[in-house]
């Protein structure tokens, strides 16, 4: 669908079969004009929603479904409870058509899906944030919508509190079984909701797939640093044919699973933090000798929960020239158990390898314009 | 320089002084102000309790008269307001057209017009000379000079009261909460009358509150459009004049009772507002 508005032009397509699917993007690349245009309450110039092979908006023939008729399940970013009602008012409010026996059941068992026994005379404000939320899942989920559509679930939610109701959130999906649309760009968020991602930017869709797919696999440099990838390499292409592909680092060779690349194009290479290793100085001499290996120092180290990060400059590194406050290369998490038994607490000093299938490799000429994704 | 008196010090002091602004300046100053207000009204009700034997001038047809002729009035006044005010409060609050600014305008004008201009336009809109005074005439219709032109002339300047009130009202209900309302299933006057109108509920009766008060207070336009028969537009302000002319006491008795009903009113409606769900939440 497409709409033009003060300038700002929003081209996305993208399909949502069964599960979740994740709209990731961050403040102002036209999620939130998504979701309204899904919702209807806003009319695109030109484009085509559909749910469940029924036409909600279609500009080539004139479709477009009000809001009231489009059985979508909506849970904005501020709740929207309506404060003059009770929890059970609330939720009661899309399911007026029923009569009072069936209602009271239908919202008692709406209740109680969402774990809300008990408050169900209470107003919105004599309730929690957490609570709030329940509650205006449940006022969506008790008119049985086609899909459930919900804007920044998380984002008014203390960050403690909000594993729990990630947590909630997938396990009430799994049970009402209804399609769900997350609108996020909060990562840890979209990564715990999407089976698929879509990631959406300036108005373009980026990339959509599953949630490997745009985690492992970025397909342009601008994706993989909105999922938060923290070694993006410039390289140029040295050699390439159908066993491997020889990449220039600033100056070092790296050896990368094969492309269809020709020498001399500009690359990006994608390493994840989790996935560099560091030789064990008794590593026995019968072995294969380590992929890509490169000698170097850790130059700063947090520690995370249960890992290390650690900042690693190669030997000879070039990084001093961008001026960071400790020039670093390359950044590696490791669980802290492995970071004793290297000895990085006494010895600085270590070999890394960084083996070829962790590398994933972009060419530099990104696409211009959307994507569309085969769902 | 002396410590204590370094220009630093002495600017801290003033910012801190500003920050924390001394409470019994502020209350003295209020002070002066409520006695200016509460003093005439006072006044009434002492001079009333001094003269003698003021229940008679209660017995008088004049007095009762009055008194039914500007409850009934005035309630029909807020309630027409009220009903015919809500869609423009409505529109005014919710879309932008052409000439939005000027209708905006055109709606308070009636607020800062002299209640005077108020009744000579009437009377030129709608008296016997005036330009719909052919009209009506055709129709059978004569409004100068009867309880209608009474309740014309208070709608006039007491629908604004209440518009204004309702525009902020409905301006401040969260159009999120319309939307979902729309998402639930709702058609648009549903929401309207379940969503919008509950929210906005408490700003509505203020304002039919307020053009009620406004609409018992009215004189001049009353007096020229409606003029001044007993028992059909003399209303209380009227017959307050009148009796000021010729029995002093008479008057006070009449506004004591006007003292005591407008107040009456206004602080039952507040305590109301105070203890419903919404209006505690917003006070």
């Amino acid at each position: 669908m497409r709409r033009r508005l003060d300038g700002f032009e929003l081209d996305v397509a993208f399909g949502a079969d069964e599960g979740r699917v994740v709209l990731f993007g961050p403040s102002g690349a036209g999620k939130s004009l998504t979701l309204q245009a899904i919702t209807g309450v806003m009319r695109p110039d030109a484009g085509r929603v559909e749910l469940n092979g029924r036409l909600l908006f279609d500009s080539a023939s004139g479709v477009n479904l009000p809001p009231q008729a489009r059985r979508l399940g909506y849970v904005p970013q501020s709740y929207a409870l309506f404060p003059h009602l009770t929890v059970e008012q609330n939720v009661a409010y899309g399911i007026q058509r029923l009569n009072a026996a069936e209602r009271r059941a239908l919202v008692q068992e709406t209740v109680v899906l969402v774990g809300l026994q008990g408050l169900e005379r209470r107003r919105p404000r004599e309730l929690s944030g957490g609570q709030q939320q329940r509650v205006a899942l449940a006022r969506a989920l008790a008119s049985r919508p086609e899909l459930l559509v919900l804007d920044e679930p998380f984002s008014n939610i203390d960050t403690g509190l909000r594993g729990t109701l990630r947590r909630e959130l997938l396990d009430l999906q799994a049970r009402s079984g209804i399609t769900t649309l997350v609108v996020t760009h909060d990562l840890d968020d979209a990564f715990f909701l999407g089976s698929r991602i879509v990631v959406i930017d300036r108005g373009r869709v980026l990339q959509a797939g599953s949630r490997e797919d745009i985690f492992y696999r970025p397909a342009t440099r601008r994706v993989a640093e909105f999922v938060g990838t923290r070694n993006i390499l410039r390289a140029r292409v040295l050699e390439s044919d159908s066993q491997r592909l020889l990449l220039d680092w600033q100056g070092r060779v790296l050896e990368a699973d094969p492309l269809p690349l020709s020498g001399g194009q500009d690359v990006d290479i994608c390493i994840r933090p989790t996935q560099v290793m560091i030789v064990r100085p008794d590593r026995l001499p019968g072995l294969p000798p380590p992929e890509n290996p490169f000698c170097g120092t850790v130059v700063q180290e947090a520690l995370q929960a249960e890992a290390y990060v650690l900042r690693f400059r190669l030997a000879d590194s070039p990084a001093c020239r961008t001026g960071r406050a400790a020039p670093y290369d390359l950044e590696i998490e490791l669980p802290d158990y492995v970071y004793f038994r290297l000895g990085l607490d006494r010895k600085k000093d270590a070999t890394i390898s960084i083996h070829r299938s962790a590398m994933h490799v972009i060419p530099v000429a990104e696409v211009a314009g959307a994507r569309c994704c085969p769902g | 320089m002396n410590e204590g008196r370094s220009p630093r010090r002495v600017a801290a002091r003033a910012m801190l002084s500003a920050l924390a602004p001394d409470r019994i300046t502020f209350t003295l100053a209020a002070l002066l102000l409520l006695i200016f207000l509460v003093l005439p009204v006072a006044a009434i009700l002492v001079k009333v309790a001094q003269a003698t034997a003021p229940l008679d001038a209660l017995g008088s047809s004049v007095v009762t008269e009055a008194l039914r002729l500007s409850l009934v009035t005035s309630s029909i006044s807020a309630a027409v307001a009220a009903v015919l005010g809500t869609p423009v409060a409505f529109l005014l609050a919710r879309y932008r057209f052409p000439g939005r600014a000027v209708v905006d305008s055109l709606v308070d004008l009636p607020m800062v017009l002299p209640p005077a201009v108020a009744g000579l336009g009437l009377l030129m809109a709608f008296g016997r000379r005036g330009i719909l005074g052919g009209a009506l005439d055709v129709l059978g219709l004569e409004l100068a000079f009867t309880t209608a032109a009474v309740v014309m002339a208070q709608t006039f300047v007491a629908a604004p009261f209440y518009i204004r009130s309702a525009k902020a009202g409905f301006e401040g209900v969260d159009r999120e909460l319309e939307r979902v309302s729309a998402t639930l299933g709702s058609s648009r006057l549903r929401t309207f009358f379940r969503v919008t109108v509950p929210l906005a509920g408490p700003a509505l009766m203020g304002g039919a509150v307020m053009a009620w008060a406004r609409a018992l207070g009215e004189f001049g336009a009353t007096i020229m459009f409606a003029g001044n028969t007993i028992g059909r537009t003399q209303t209380m302000p009227l017959a307050i004049y009148i009796a000021f002319q010729n029995d002093l006491t008479a008057s006070l008795v009449l506004a004591g009772i006007l003292v005591v009903v407008s107040f009456a009113v206004l602080f039952t409606f507040k305590a109301l507002l105070g203890r419903s769900p919404l209006g505690a939440a917003r006070a």
